[in-house]
């Protein structure tokens, strides 16, 4: 847990531009908690398949001109994140595993490496199945609303690596048309704070980053039987590339300008928002509208500019993170779950 | 389309003798691709459109490419609903089991239900924006397409005739919303194109579909994924889209008015 806490505290996406509006949020937030206080009429509760929150219209109104002057609540600008901390291998039983806690949203990413037999359409390939599971998070999201909420972010995962070349699948293929190494990602949302699909696609990234895949040999009889061997060596694997794999960034329009990462409350503000998957390259893979609102085609012009910059940006970040974590090797103390 | 027990399902796994054939296939389509190469990348397919021609739905419509697309649309509402809050939309999308040109999909498999519930969502994301839920408190607002050829763009044309059905049966609406779908070819530098046909579609590296509220200018939907490419590729993308729906536009109006006309002059039976 350490090596995560160390790259989350050097600051990668740290927005807190706090020394220097410190005094205006300060009489802001004074002000906020009379008005809160005087009227609190509960507005529009939206509960668009993600966990409501209940927003006064004074404090809609608060944050929306504030996002207009490029100030958001938590003293972020528009285009900065929230503190995150990244750990991959944190679940032992997985062929990779990763956990992502981006401000309040925490989500567990393990990835499961199995044998399989390869689609019709592409027989010398493998392939990733995506499941999502929301149910452990508020009351509304169990049952039906977690199960819509978990099939639609696991049909976004897949849109977003129906890209060919994300993951070299060639490279997970045993037997052409028999044997294929399926790779199950299992996504679980512990917590909900707003920005998911971020989340997700960093613990994704990072969990097939730390994926290994046991090298298998097939021998084959005089009778053409194959039998497939595990390498006895357990450190013996394969690792996958992760360079092509797209990050997912979701822009929420407020008002007139656009917020990366929003939170709860922010979201609330949103009526439409734009989900963007980048690579490290810079190159868009997938986009997608996400709300009850409309969006004018400038304003997604401007989105897909800016999605591409912070993408790349949260990517140069992201491997950072990794490489580091990667070089600690076996002396990176292990913290309990909660450390 | 509720399943039929007593109809034989045929065998668990069945494959089309298409993907055996593959070798022979191959070569025709190469030579239909090369003479698609030559068609024009901004020309819009002809579109056929007319509403009002279910009884027993209060709106419907049927959309048809000239691709082979041929969607058909019914929508109800507003009926009353149990949860206090503001009007909802339901949307459904149905596949027929013959509409696409590969295998035929056995109506309950569960890959079938997802894909469908997949185009529900998107079509429910293109139409929200559109209608104006606001004047329809506790009430639930339905809206079923069926997919009777899939020819490409199907989910463009889906959008489109639900629109217009819902248009059809009354309800109030900021605006019409078109759909266009765009898709571009695996080739290098390949240029995109308006309304693919199903193998281009098929073929395709990347693929973009739209949703339009034409009087608004206003983006209600934007569905894409496929090889990567920069921002200035998708917005050159979205622009030919948003023209594409803007020529689509004045079609399904004429059809809503004509649909207008002929409820009036024919007296209610």
């Amino acid at each position: 847990m350490e090596g995560g806490q160390e790259g989350g505290q050097e600051g990668w996406m740290d927005g807190r531009r706090a020394g220097r509006r410190a005094g205006r949020m300060d009489g802001r937030q004074e002000g906020r908690k009379a008005g809160r206080k005087r009227a609190l009429r509960r507005c529009g509760r939206e509960a668009a398949g993600m966990a409501s929150v209940v927003l006064s219209e004074a404090e809609k109104l608060y944050i929306v001109h504030g996002v207009q002057e490029d100030l958001r609540v938590d003293g972020r600008g528009c285009e900065d994140y929230r503190c995150a901390e990244v750990e991959t291998d944190v679940v032992s039983n997985t062929s990779g595993s990763a956990r992502v806690k981006l401000g309040e949203t925490d989500i567990l990413v393990g990835i499961k490496a199995e044998m399989g037999t390869p689609k019709l359409e592409k027989p010398d390939e493998g392939y990733l199945e995506f499941f999502v599971d929301c149910s452990s998070n508020s009351p509304e999201l169990e049952g039906r609303g977690g199960e819509e909420l978990g099939t639609d972010i696991a049909n976004t995962l897949y849109r977003v690596f129906s890209c060919e070349n994300s993951v070299d699948l060639k490279s997970l293929c045993i037997n052409p048309k028999e044997h294929c190494w399926v790779l199950y990602v299992d996504v679980l949302l512990l917590e909900c704070g707003g920005n998911i699909f971020d989340a997700i696609s960093i613990a994704v990234k990072a969990a097939l980053f730390n994926t290994r895949i046991p090298k298998v040999r097939v021998l084959e009889d005089e009778e053409g039987t194959k039998e497939i061997e595990l390498s006895d060596d357990p450190y013996d694997c394969i690792r996958l590339s992760v360079d092509e794999v797209p990050c997912i960034v979701t822009l929420s329009k407020i008002g007139y300008r656009h917020v990366v990462d929003a939170t709860l409350q922010e979201e609330a503000c949103s009526l439409a928002s734009l989900l963007i998957s980048v690579t490290s390259k810079g190159a868009i893979t997938s986009m997608r509208k996400v709300g009850k609102g409309s969006l004018d085609p400038e304003s997604i012009f401007e989105m897909m500019e800016t999605g591409q910059r912070v993408g790349k940006s949260l990517h140069i970040a992201l491997q950072k993170i990794l490489d580091e974590e990667e070089n600690l090797g076996t002396s990176r103390p292990k913290v309990g779950f909660l450390g | 389309m509720p399943l039929d027990h007593r109809r034989l399902r045929g065998p668990e796994e069945s494959q089309p003798p298409t993907l055996w054939a593959a070798a022979a296939a191959e070569d025709e389509e190469d030579e239909e691709g090369a003479g698609a190469a030559a068609r024009d990348p901004c020309a819009l397919r002809p579109l056929f459109a007319r509403a009002g021609l279910l009884s027993q739905a209060q709106g419907s419509a049927y959309v048809e490419l000239g691709s082979g697309t041929k969607v058909l649309c019914a929508a109800w509402g507003p009926r009353e609903a149990a949860e206090p809050g503001p009007g909802r939309l339901i949307c459904e999308f149905r596949r027929a089991p013959f509409a696409g040109r590969g295998a035929r999909g056995r109506p309950g498999a569960a890959a079938e239900r997802e894909a469908e519930r997949e185009a529900a969502a998107a079509l429910r994301e293109a139409l929200e924006p559109a209608v104006r839920l606001g004047r329809y408190p506790r009430a639930r607002l339905a809206v079923s397409a069926l997919l009777l050829q899939d020819g490409g763009s199907a989910l463009a044309a889906a959008v489109s005739a639900a629109a217009l059905a819902l248009a059809d049966a009354g309800v109030e609406m900021y605006d019409l919303a078109v759909g266009c779908a765009l898709c571009r070819p695996p080739a290098p530098a390949a240029s995109w194109m308006l309304q693919p046909a199903e193998p281009e579609e098929r073929r395709a590296a990347a693929r973009l579909t739209l949703a339009l509220l034409p009087a608004l200018n206003q983006v209600s939907a934007v569905l894409g994924g496929g090889r990567g490419g920069p921002p200035e590729d998708w917005a050159q993308a979205l622009r030919l889209g948003l023209d594409g729906c803007h020529r689509q536009y004045p079609v399904l109006r004429q059809s809503l008015l004509r649909a207008a006309q002929r409820r009036r002059s024919t007296p209610p039976s």
